[in-house]
């Protein structure tokens, strides 16, 4: 299993190589003048010679790539034209924020998609099944930025129960920065306070990415699990007389699972890549928004940072979600 | 007077295939959810097709202001209110299905045109080509589609042109791997070495004998695709890369009226839900399709 692991590990070299060659080509390829942007409307041709000498854009291709390639192992993600910042300290400091609201997400979807796909497959044809099905129909239909407006309506704008947007009141000191992650900071230094309001942030936005992917897991747990209750064995542990909730956690819930971690796997990627929508809609200041200021300024270093983490988390998912099949199939083997 | 004969072959053969037909239809009418899908699609087609000539206030699209009317709720005269500047948005959002319905068309009609070569040629021709072409389309699918489309976008500048093609650019890559699969399963098949025996090319093989007998999953998959492929347009739109005003956008519609969202919630909730309702339709119509057309699936 070790090996397994050290293996897709080093596959995974490649992969980033080619995708920063690719990003590198694309970025050269378009059309646009980041330099230009930066220097703004007024600058001289010179000061705009001068700035492309300084981020090195006057350099040859292959050799912009080399001082980036061998730059990102040193943890130099190079500088933002437009913020003249170095990108990796920027992605260290939004990453958390966009992981925290995408980690939230999931933990929604899944501790209400699972349970309630286990339920309506039991019940099935039966009026929650009919109701969940339904609103699971509109629930991945309904775009994300539009559900967190109506949320931001509903439940801040009208009833007032939670914050309109933001991750913390601009007035007070969010808790000491251990993790980065508001809840689990707060939670760490006892501050009950903070942590009530940092969850009190975090509820409209995750909600409003939750949907979709719990809609979704809903689905899939539910035809899972019908398919293996038809099962033999099933039959056979009915015929033993077990009782049902023996049969439906210890057997069924585990091979019905399998499937449904896929597309688990799956919605990391489209959380992360889809935040900018969310962070736009609650003003969260997160990777979304950074990379969104970037691509506006046609900022490109960030551009490409930004995508590389997302890669990289997005590749580290699918080896967790391949180790995982082994927890709920015994008959898995890594070899 | 002569007596006519029936032409026995040729209409066996007809009423073969109209059967068929009749078939898969009366399957995609057993489900009210397909049908149901169809139904708003096809509404929304003639909305988009009749928008110039049923447009309440014509002038109002093109970019005329009335602001002695800023932000009526909806009335008799304006069913879905007015906006910042005094326009009906009913006449906003309807114009705007042309933008959205036509991109979410293009992007999937090109993703289908690129994916299906790029996979064609990678699984008919194998070894090197096979492995170029595939590890060039992992990647892509690596890179998180909406910052790309984003990047690509606001490079290209704003327009419905450029939006198509910078959303096509993320799009294709799913249908390269999914034609390859098929091509790969299709290609050892008895029909397709007959058609060597006989002497035909590559390009003949590919498209006279291959292609035909995949139809089904790629159709099952862009009609899957086209209600996403509209909500990215309006994503786009949201997030400010889309479409110049005043060409009225769905996306783009619903990010100005957040600025005016609390007080005035009718000017986003119009767009909002037309993109709602455009991507629930295909989604149904989706389902039903891939219901017939897609055996394996079949619940």
């Amino acid at each position: 299993m070790l090996y397994f692991i050290l293996r897709r590990l080093v596959l995974v070299v490649p992969i980033l190589i080619g995708l920063t060659l690719l990003l590198f080509v694309v970025a050269r390829l378009l059309p646009g003048d980041p330099v230009g942007l930066a220097a703004g409307p007024n600058a001289s041709a010179e000061t705009i010679a001068q700035l492309r000498q300084e981020f090195g854009f006057d350099q040859p291709l292959p050799i912009q790539y080399w001082t980036y390639v061998t730059g990102l192992l040193q943890g130099d993600w190079g500088t933002s034209v437009f913020t003249r910042r170095p990108v990796f300290e920027d992605i260290l400091t939004y990453l958390p924020a966009t992981l925290e609201l995408v980690f939230a997400a999931l933990l929604l979807a899944v501790v209400i998609g699972i349970p309630l796909g286990l339920l309506t497959a039991v019940y099935r044809n039966g009026a929650l099944d009919y109701a969940t099905r339904t609103l699971a129909l509109g629930g991945i239909a309904m775009p994300r930025f539009f559900l967190g407006l109506l949320l931001q309506l509903a439940f801040a704008a009208w009833l007032g129960w939670l914050p309109l947007s933001g991750r913390y009141p601009f007035i007070e000191m969010p808790p000491e920065t251990i993790t980065g992650f508001y809840t689990i900071d707060s939670l760490l230094a006892g501050d009950f306070y903070a942590l009530r309001v940092a969850i009190a942030h975090l509820v409209l936005p995750a909600f409003a990415m939750a949907l979709s992917p719990l809609a979704t897991i809903m689905r899939m747990m539910r035809a899972s699990t019908i398919e293996v209750l038809q099962q033999d064995y099933v039959m056979t542990e009915r015929a033993l007389g077990l009782s049902n909730r023996l049969i439906l956690f210890k057997y069924v819930l585990k091979n019905a699972m399998t499937s449904t971690l896929t597309v688990i796997g799956l919605y990391v990627s489209w959380l992360l890549g889809g935040t900018v929508l969310v962070e736009t809609v609650f003003d969260w200041p997160g990777l979304g928004l950074y990379a969104s200021q970037a691509i506006l300024t046609q900022d490109f270093m960030p551009v490409i940072g930004v995508t590389l983490v997302i890669a990289i988390i997005y590749l580290i998912t699918m080896l967790v979600v391949d180790l995982l099949y082994g927890v709920f199939n015994p008959k898995v083997r890594y070899a | 007077m002569t007596v006519q004969h029936p032409l026995t072959i040729p209409a066996r053969s007809q009423s073969a295939r109209m059967e068929n037909w009749s078939r898969a239809f009366y399957r995609f009418r057993q489900s009210w959810l397909s049908m149901i899908g169809l139904a708003i699609v096809i509404l929304l087609i003639v909305a988009a097709l009749l928008a110039p000539y049923i447009v309440p206030y014509p002038e109002h699209v093109g970019g005329v202001t009335n602001t002695a009317a800023r932000f009526q709720p909806p009335s008799a005269d304006a069913w879905f209110g007015t906006n910042e500047l005094g326009q009906d948005i009913f006449s906003l959002v309807l114009v705007g299905s042309q933008v959205s319905l036509f991109s979410g068309l293009a992007v999937v009609f090109i993703a289908v045109v690129v994916g299906t070569a790029i996979g064609a040629i990678a699984g008919y021709v194998g070894g090197w080509a096979d492995e170029t072409l595939m590890r060039v389309t992992d990647l892509f699918l690596t890179i998180p589609s909406l910052i790309l489309a984003m990047a690509v976008a606001a490079a290209l500048g704003t327009g419905v042109f450029n939006m198509i093609v910078a959303i096509s650019v993320t799009w294709w890559p799913a249908y390269a791997r999914l034609v390859r699969g098929e091509v790969i399963g299709k290609k050892e098949e008895q029909f397709v070495v007959a058609a060597r025996a006989l002497g035909a090319g590559p390009l003949r093989i590919l498209c006279r004998h291959i292609l035909p007998n995949i139809v089904s999953p790629v159709v099952v998959k862009a009609s899957l695709d086209m209600g996403f492929a509209i909500l990215t347009v309006a994503s786009l739109g949201f997030v400010g890369i889309g479409v110049k005003p005043p060409t009225p956008e769905w996306g783009t519609l619903l990010s100005t009226a957040r600025s005016y969202m609390p007080d005035y919630w009718w000017t986003a909730v119009a767009p909002g839900m037309a993109i709602f309702l455009a991507v629930f339709a295909f989604n149904l119509l989706g389902d039903g399709l891939r219901d017939i057309l897609d055996p394996k699936a079949r619940r």
